[in-house]
């Protein structure tokens, strides 16, 4: 259901675009169509093998293993391993919130719950790899990725003292 | 009309074959560790769930590519350019973090800014504002799972990381440059 929303508002700001350059600049149009076309298909196998490797990931970390770990260490190798986990955590929207929450009851510390989340939403290596390598290449993933990693630990080590 | 400045690419590069040597090791080691029907049933699944984003992905590719064209290369490079200092990195930050949708929407857009004219470090903190403080996913997701207190002290403590680390791209490529030219 989501996915029809989804799909539904960007087909409508996708049309918006293509009707604005129609206007604007209608000598641009076999430009838009041949660019849009070389990279939709440039995407398309990536996309498809990513999205079977993340699958194939996710079945190899049990949830419970990465709850166990979480709830289990505790100081700055606990926001290391958080860290981690992290990364290799895949998943939809609220995997690792899910995951998050019941290492949170089991007797995790706030600092290893922020460096988890931070690390899922930053450097989540499924996501990375199935849309942001496709859509973006690899010289921008990259030095994301490279540029991000020490935020996590860092806002782990602030949130563990803060608490 | 802007020229493409994206590189010639070849549909299989070293790229592809890095995400397809990830999927051939973890789909060995699904089929090793859980047999073949766990394996042919994430095989089947995530298959599906490509066929399905499809259509999404090529609305998010027309739309990024529309951008780029339809995009005032003036107005992109002075809000969101190399020279565009913090503001410019704000600017980015909030547009990721307010903009509703997922990795099929946030990063053809970004990509689409980066083809009109902003700079690496700008794309970089959209996708960190979108990715570290999405309203959508915190508001949503996150506060449904997590304590309210934990949830703030999270958001408040990422709300620097998107221009941080912007500033440190700019940062290194500056010093890269510096370093070619002497």
């Amino acid at each position: 259901m989501n996915i029809l929303i989804g799909t539904i508002l960007i087909w409508g700001a996708a049309f918006w675009a293509v009707r604005h350059l129609h206007r604007t600049a209608p000598e641009a149009r076999p430009e838009l169509y041949r660019r849009a076309g070389e990279t939709f298909l440039f995407m398309l196998p990536r996309l498809a093998v990513g999205l079977i490797g993340a699958g194939f990931l996710a079945a190899l970390l049990p949830e419970a293993f990465v709850q166990r770990w979480l709830s289990a260490q505790s100081g700055v190798s606990g926001i290391l391993l958080a860290t981690g986990f992290g990364v290799l955590t895949p998943g939809g929207p609220f995997v690792a919130f899910a995951i998050g929450a019941s290492a949170l009851k089991a007797g995790a510390g706030a600092g290893a719950l922020v460096a988890y989340v931070t690390s899922w939403s930053l450097v989540s290596m499924v996501r990375t790899l199935s849309y942001e390598v496709p859509l973006m290449g690899r010289r921008f993933t990259l030095l994301r990725v490279m540029i991000s990693l020490p935020a996590p630990i860092l806002l782990g080590l602030i949130a563990s003292l803060a608490q | 009309m802007t020229d493409d400045p994206r590189p010639r690419r070849r549909l299989f590069d070293s790229g592809f074959f890095f995400i397809l040597a990830i999927a051939l090791a973890s789909g060995a080691g699904v089929l090793v560790t859980q047999g073949w029907e766990a394996f042919r049933e994430i095989l089947l699944s995530d298959l599906g769930l490509a066929a399905l984003l499809m259509p999404k992905i090529a609305a998010g590719v027309l739309l990024a590519t529309a951008l780029a064209l339809v995009l005032p290369k003036d107005k992109v490079l002075h809000h969101v350019g190399p020279e565009s200092g913090v503001r410019g990195l704000a600017i980015a930050a909030t547009a990721g973090a307010v903009i509703p949708g997922g990795p099929a929407v946030t990063f053809p857009l970004t990509a689409g800014l980066m083809t009109a004219g902003a700079d690496l470090a700008a794309g970089v903190a959209m996708v960190t504002g979108w990715i570290l403080l999405g309203l959508n996913r915190t508001i949503v997701w996150e506060l449904t799972f997590l304590p309210a207190d934990l949830v703030l002290l999270r958001v408040l403590l990422s709300l620097p990381v998107p221009i941080v680390l912007g500033l440190a791209l700019r940062a290194a490529v500056r010093h890269r440059a510096r370093r070619r030219a002497s």
